[in-house]
C-alpha cells in the first residue's frame, strides 16, 4: 500500500484550523425536509435516530411487559395472569429486550450516529445498505408483532427444542422475524468493518482510533461471525416446525442438545454484541470527564478483540445441565473463566484513567461509574456461575436472572444511557437538565438494586426462574423486587420527560460542551448533513488532553471536500493511503 | 491503480462520500468478502449438523448415499466449475473494456447455472417419486436405517439452500447483463461484476465440498 | 494496490482444467475403495485443494489485500472452532442422544 509517491505526497498535505461553527442555521436535521426525506434518507445520523426511536419503542414495550411480570409476582399464587399468559409475557420480554433493544442499541443506534463522525468520514461505506438494514429490522419487527397477535409464543427467548417444535402459538413467525432481524445486524456489522478499514480521515492511524471504534470493530466482527449461525439455526427450527426435518426433534430421531449448541454458538457471542459497544462508550466518557489521557490504550483496545474471540469459546456454559458430555463441561467451564481476564483488564484501566484525573461529575460520567459498579457485580457472579458444581445448584434459578440483568441492564443499559447523555448535545444540539438527569439516575440506581439484589438471594435459596408462582418464603423478596421495578419505571418515565423537554425547550448546546478532544466534537452540534465542511486531519490521539484544543481542529486547507468528483484532487489520495 | 487515475476517466459511478474510484472499489470488495464470511458460517452450521450425525451414524451415510447418483453429481460439479471459469472470463472482459465479451460470458454463465438447476430438478423429482421427501413426509423404505430421514433432511437443507444461492446468482447475473447493455461498466468501473463473481465462486466452492460429502461416500 | 489483477485467458483455462482433473480424481478414487477413514481424508483433501485453487486464482485472493485473505481464513477458522468444540460434546457423550 505504501508506494513511493504516497510518501512524497504526504509533504504536500496542507492543513489549517477549522473552528466548529456554533449553533448552525442548517444542519442534518433540517437540511432535508418532510417525512419522505426521513424515510428514504441514507444519512447515517438520521438512520441512527430512526433506530433510536424504534428501540425506544421496543424498550417501552419490553419494560411494560417486565412490570406486568413483576406485578404478577407480588403474590405467591395467581395474581392476575394465568401460567400460559405468564409464559408468553416473559418470552416476549426476553425476545424484545434482547433482539429488538440490546442488540441494536450499541451498534445500530449510537454506533451508526457516531462511527463516521469519529472517523471523519462523510458517511458509512454503504449508506443504502445501512438504510436497508433499518428496514430489514422493521420487517423483522412486523413478523414478531404478527406472531404476538396470532397466538403468541411461550418458549422463552431461547426457543429450545423439542418444546418449540411442538408447542402451540406462532413460533414460526417469531423465529422468522428474528431470522430477518439477524440480517439487519449482519449488514450493520459489515458496514462498520469496511468503514473503519477504508474511510478513516487523514491521520487516523490504528493507534489513534478512538476506543469506541475498537469496541464497535470487535462487535462487528462478532456480528458477522456469529449471526449467520443464528440464521441457520432458526431456519432449521422453522423447517423443523414446517416440515419436521427431525434434526433437533428427538421424536423424529434428532438431538435437542445439538440445537442448544447451534443456538448458543450465536447467543453467547451475542451478549458481547450487546456489551462490547458499551465498553467503547465507557472508555470515551471516562477519559473525557477525567480530563486525562486514557490509561492503557492498547490494553483496552485489544481486550475488546480478546473478549470477542474468547466469547466464541464458552457457549457451552449455558448447557452444563443439558446433558452434554462431561469433557465438554470441563472445557467450557475452564474457558469461561478466561473471559474474566480481558474484562478485568478493562475495569482496571478505567479506574487507572480516573485516578488523579480532574473528574467532572456530569451525568454521563455518573452513569459510567454506575456501570463500573453494577457491571463488576454482574461479572463476578458470572464467574461463580461458570464453576461447574456451583452451576448445578444455581442453574435456571433467579441467581442467573439477577446475574444477566446486572450484566445487561446494569452493564449495557447504563453504558447506553451514558452514551446517549454524552452524545445527546451532538445529536440534537440541545442540552438536557443536569438536575433531573441525576434525579432519574439516582432513582434508577436504587430501583435497579432493589429489583435484582434480592433475586441473587432468592436464586441461591432455590427459587427457579420462569415460574409464575412460588412458595411463601420468597414473598418478601419478590415484593421488594417488584417495588424496585416500579421505581425503575418511574425513573424511565422521568427520563423520557426531561429528554422530551430538552428536545422542545432545551438550551442550545455548544459544539463541544464537555471539552472533549475526540473528532466528533470538532464539528457543529448538530452536525452538517455531510458531517464536516472540510476533510478533517488528525495529528494527535483522541485522548491527548495535554495538548491544546486548536491541534484537534485541523482540516485539509484546500476547498476540496470530496463532494465534487470532477474537481482536481491533489492530495486526497495520500490521506487514504496514509490512513 | 494507474489506469483509474487518468484524467479522461468516467466518474459517474463515484459516490460523493468516497475520495476516489480505488477507495470505492476496495471498499466494495472488502464488503463482499465480509459478506462471504457470513455465507461460509451460514453453511457452516449445516456442515456441523452433517459432521455430528456422520460421526454418530457412519453406516447411515454409507447406505443413504447409494440413493444419490454420483454421475449427475459429478456432471453438476463440472458445470459449476465451468461457470466459475466463464464468470472469471467475464470479469477479465470487463477489465479489458470488452463489453461484448462480458455479456457473452455472462450469458454462458447463466446458461450453465440453469443447467445445474435443471439437473438438480431431475435429481429431486426422481427422489420425490420414490418417497424420499424432506422431513416427516419421508416414506421411502429402501434405506434400512432408522435415521434415514435425517440424512435426507440434511441433504435437502444443504442442496436446497445451495440451490437458492444459485437462483440468486442467476438473478444477479441477469441484472448485470442489463447493466452491461446500458454501457454502465468499463475498465474503470466494473465493481458489480467483480463482487458478483466473488459470490458466484463461493457458491462453486460450497458445491465442491457438498459433492464429495454427499455423493462420494463409498 | 493490486486490487485490479487481470489474469490471462490461458491462465484461467489452466485453472479450470486443473479443477476438472481434480474432480475426476475425486470420483476415480471411490472406484478403488480406500479403507475408511482414509477415503474421507482423501475426499476432503481434494476438496480443500480445489477450494484453495478457486479462492486463490478465480477469486484473486493470491493477489488481493492481506485483510481479505484474513477474512477468508477467519471464517474457516471459526467454522472449525464451532465443529471442533461441538464434537467435544457429541463424541464423548455416554448416550449419544439422551432419551426424553
Amino acid at each position: 500500500m505504501a508506494t513511493n509517491d504516497s510518501t512524497t505526497n504526504v509533504k504536500r498535505l496542507q492543513v489549517r484550523r477549522y473552528k466548529p461553527e456554533e449553533n448552525p442555521e442548517t444542519h442534518y436535521l433540517n437540511q432535508e425536509k418532510g417525512l419522505w426525506a426521513w424515510l428514504t434518507t441514507v444519512d447515517h445520523k438520521k438512520i441512527g435516530l430512526m433506530y433510536l426511536g424504534s428501540i425506544a419503542f421496543f424498550f417501552f414495550i419490553g419494560g411494560v411487559l417486565a412490570l406486568l411480570l413483576r406485578t404478577e409476582l407480588l403474590t405467591p399464587a395467581r395474581s392476575f395472569m394465568d401460567a400460559d399468559v405468564y409464559n408468553q409475557v416473559f418470552t416476549l420480554h426476553g425476545a424484545i429486550m434482547i433482539f429488538f433493544f440490546l442488540i441494536p442499541a450499541g451498534p445500530a443506534v449510537l454506533g451508526n450516529f457516531i462511527l463516521p463522525l469519529q472517523l471523519g468520514a462523510k458517511d458509512v461505506a454503504f449508506p443504502r445498505l445501512n438504510l436497508a438494514s433499518f428496514y430489514i429490522y422493521v420487517i423483522g419487527a412486523l413478523f414478531t408483532l404478527f406472531a404476538i397477535v396470532t397466538g403468541g409464543v411461550d418458549t422463552g427467548w431461547t426457543f429450545y427444542t423439542p418444546y418449540s417444535a411442538t408447542t402451540g402459538g406462532n413460533v414460526m413467525a417469531m423465529t422468522l422475524g428474528i431470522f430477518i432481524l439477524g440480517f439487519s445486524s449482519i449488514l450493520t456489522g459489515l458496514n462498520f468493518i469496511v468503514t473503519i478499514h477504508k474511510m478513516r480521515a487523514p491521520g487516523i492511524t490504528w493507534n489513534k482510533l478512538p476506543l469506541n471504534m475498537w469496541g464497535l470493530y470487535a462487535t462487528s466482527i462478532i456480528q458477522i461471525l456469529a449471526t449467520p449461525v443464528l440464521a441457520i439455526t432458526l431456519l432449521l427450527l422453522t423447517m423443523e416446525r414446517a416440515l419436521g426435518i427431525g434434526i433437533f426433534d428427538p421424536a423424529l430421531g434428532g438431538d435437542p442438545v445439538l440445537y442448544q449448541h447451534f443456538f448458543w454458538f450465536y447467543s453467547h457471542p451475542a451478549v458481547y454484541i450487546m456489551i462490547v459497544p458499551g465498553f467503547g462508550i465507557i472508555s470515551e466518557v471516562i477519559s473525557t470527564f477525567s480530563r486525562k489521557i486514557i490509561f492503557g490504550y492498547w490494553a483496552i483496545a485489544l481486550s475488546s478483540l480478546a473478549i470477542a474471540f474468547i466469547g466464541f469459546l464458552v457457549w457451552g456454559h449455558h448447557m452444563f445441565t443439558a446433558g452434554q458430555s462431561s469433557l465438554a463441561n470441563m472445557v467450557f467451564s475452564f474457558l469461561t473463566f478466561l473471559v474474566g481476564i480481558p474484562t478485568g483488564i478493562k475495569i482496571f484501566n478505567w479506574l487507572a484513567t480516573m485516578y488523579r484525573g480532574s473528574i467532572d461529575m456530569k451525568t454521563p460520567m455518573v452513569y459510567a461509574m454506575v456501570f463500573l459498579f453494577l457491571f463488576t457485580i454482574g461479572g463476578f457472579t458470572g464467574i461463580m456461575l461458570g464453576a461447574l458444581s456451583v452451576d448445578i445448584h444455581l442453574h435456571d434459578t433467579y441467581y442467573v436472572v439477577a446475574h444477566f440483568h446486572y450484566v445487561m441492564m446494569g452493564g449495557m443499559v447504563m453504558a447506553f444511557l451514558a452514551g446517549l447523555h454524552y452524545w445527546w448535545p451532538k445529536m440534537f444540539g440541545k442540552m438536557y437538565s443536569e438536575f433531573w438527569a441525576k434525579v432519574s439516575l439516582a432513582l434508577l440506581f436504587v430501583g435497579f438494586n432493589m429489583t435484582f439484589l434480592p433475586q441473587f438471594v432468592m436464586g441461591s435459596q432455590g427459587m427457579p426462574r420462569r415460574y409464575f408462582n412460588y412458595i411463601d418464603q420468597f414473598q418478601s423478596f419478590h415484593q421488594f423486587s417488584t417495588i424496585g421495578a416500579y421505581i425503575m419505571g418511574v425513573a424511565f418515565l422521568l427520563m423520557a420527560g426531561y429528554m422530551l423537554h430538552s428536545l422542545l425547550r432545551g438550551k442550545p448546546a455548544s459544539s463541544n460542551p464537555w471539552g472533549s478532544r475526540a473528532l466528533e466534537w470538532q464539528t457543529a452540534s448538530p452536525p452538517d448533513l455531510h458531517n464536516f465542511h472540510h476533510t478533517p486531519v488528525v495529528i494527535n490521539g483522541p485522548y491527548d488532553y495535554h495538548k491544546p484544543m486548536s491541534e484537534f481542529q485541523l482540516g485539509i486547507a484546500t476547498s476540496h471536500n470530496g463532494h465534487h468528483a470532477g474537481e482536481a484532487v491533489d492530495v486526497s489520495k495520500t490521506e487514504k493511503e496514509q490512513a | 491503480m494507474s489506469q483509474t487515475s487518468s484524467t479522461e476517466e468516467k466518474l459517474d459511478h463515484l459516490k460523493h462520500y468516497f475520495v476516489d474510484s480505488d477507495q470505492q472499489f476496495e471498499a466494495s470488495k472488502m464488503g463482499m468478502w465480509v459478506f462471504l464470511v457470513t455465507e461460509i458460517l451460514f453453511f457452516g452450521g449445516l456442515f456441523v449438523a452433517y459432521i455430528v450425525y456422520r460421526s454418530w451414524y457412519p453406516e447411515l451415510y454409507l447406505l443413504a448415499s447409494e440413493e444419490l447418483d454420483t454421475f449427475w453429481g459429478a456432471v453438476n460439479t463440472a458445470v459449476l466449475i465451468g461457470s466459475s471459469l466463464t464468470v472469471a472470463m467475464a470479469i477479465r472482459s470487463a477489465q479489458l473494456n470488452q463489453i461484448k465479451g462480458l455479456i457473452i460470458n455472462l450469458w454462458i454463465t447463466i446458461g450453465l447455472a440453469c443447467t445445474f438447476m435443471v439437473i438438480k430438478y431431475f435429481e429431486y423429482s426422481e427422489k420425490f417419486a420414490k418417497g424420499i421427501l424432506p422431513g416427516s413426509a419421508y416414506s421411502y423404505d429402501g434405506v434400512e436405517h432408522e435415521k434415514a430421514n435425517i440424512f435426507f433432511s440434511i441433504y435437502y437443507m444443504m442442496t436446497g439452500l445451495h440451490g437458492i444461492h444459485v437462483l440468486i446468482g442467476i438473478g444477479l447475473m441477469i441484472w448485470l447483463v442489463f447493466k452491461a447493455k446500458k454501457k454502465v461498466f468499463h475498465s474503470g468501473y466494473y465493481t458489480p461484476v467483480e463482487i458478483t463473481g466473488l459470490y458466484w465462486h463461493l457458491v462453486d466452492v460450497i458445491w465442491i465440498f457438498l459433492f464429495p460429502l454427499l455423493y462420494l461416500i463409498d | 494496490m493490486s486490487g485490479h489483477h487481470i489474469s490471462s485467458a490461458k491462465f484461467l483455462w489452466g485453472v479450470a482444467i486443473a479443477l476438472f482433473i481434480l474432480t475426476f480424481i475425486t470420483v476415480a478414487v471411490t472406484w478403488i475403495h480406500i479403507p475408511s477413514p482414509w477415503n474421507v481424508v482423501v475426499a476432503i483433501a481434494i476438496a480443500v485443494v480445489k477450494a484453495l485453487i478457486v479462492s486463490a486464482f478465480f477469486m484473486n485472493l493470491y493477489w488481493d489485500s492481506k485483510f481479505n485473505v484474513l477474512l477468508f481464513v477467519m471464517s474457516v477458522a471459526f467454522f472449525l472452532l464451532m465443529i471442533g468444540i461441538t464434537l467435544l460434546d457429541t463424541l464423548y457423550r455416554t448416550d449419544p442422544i439422551p432419551s426424553f
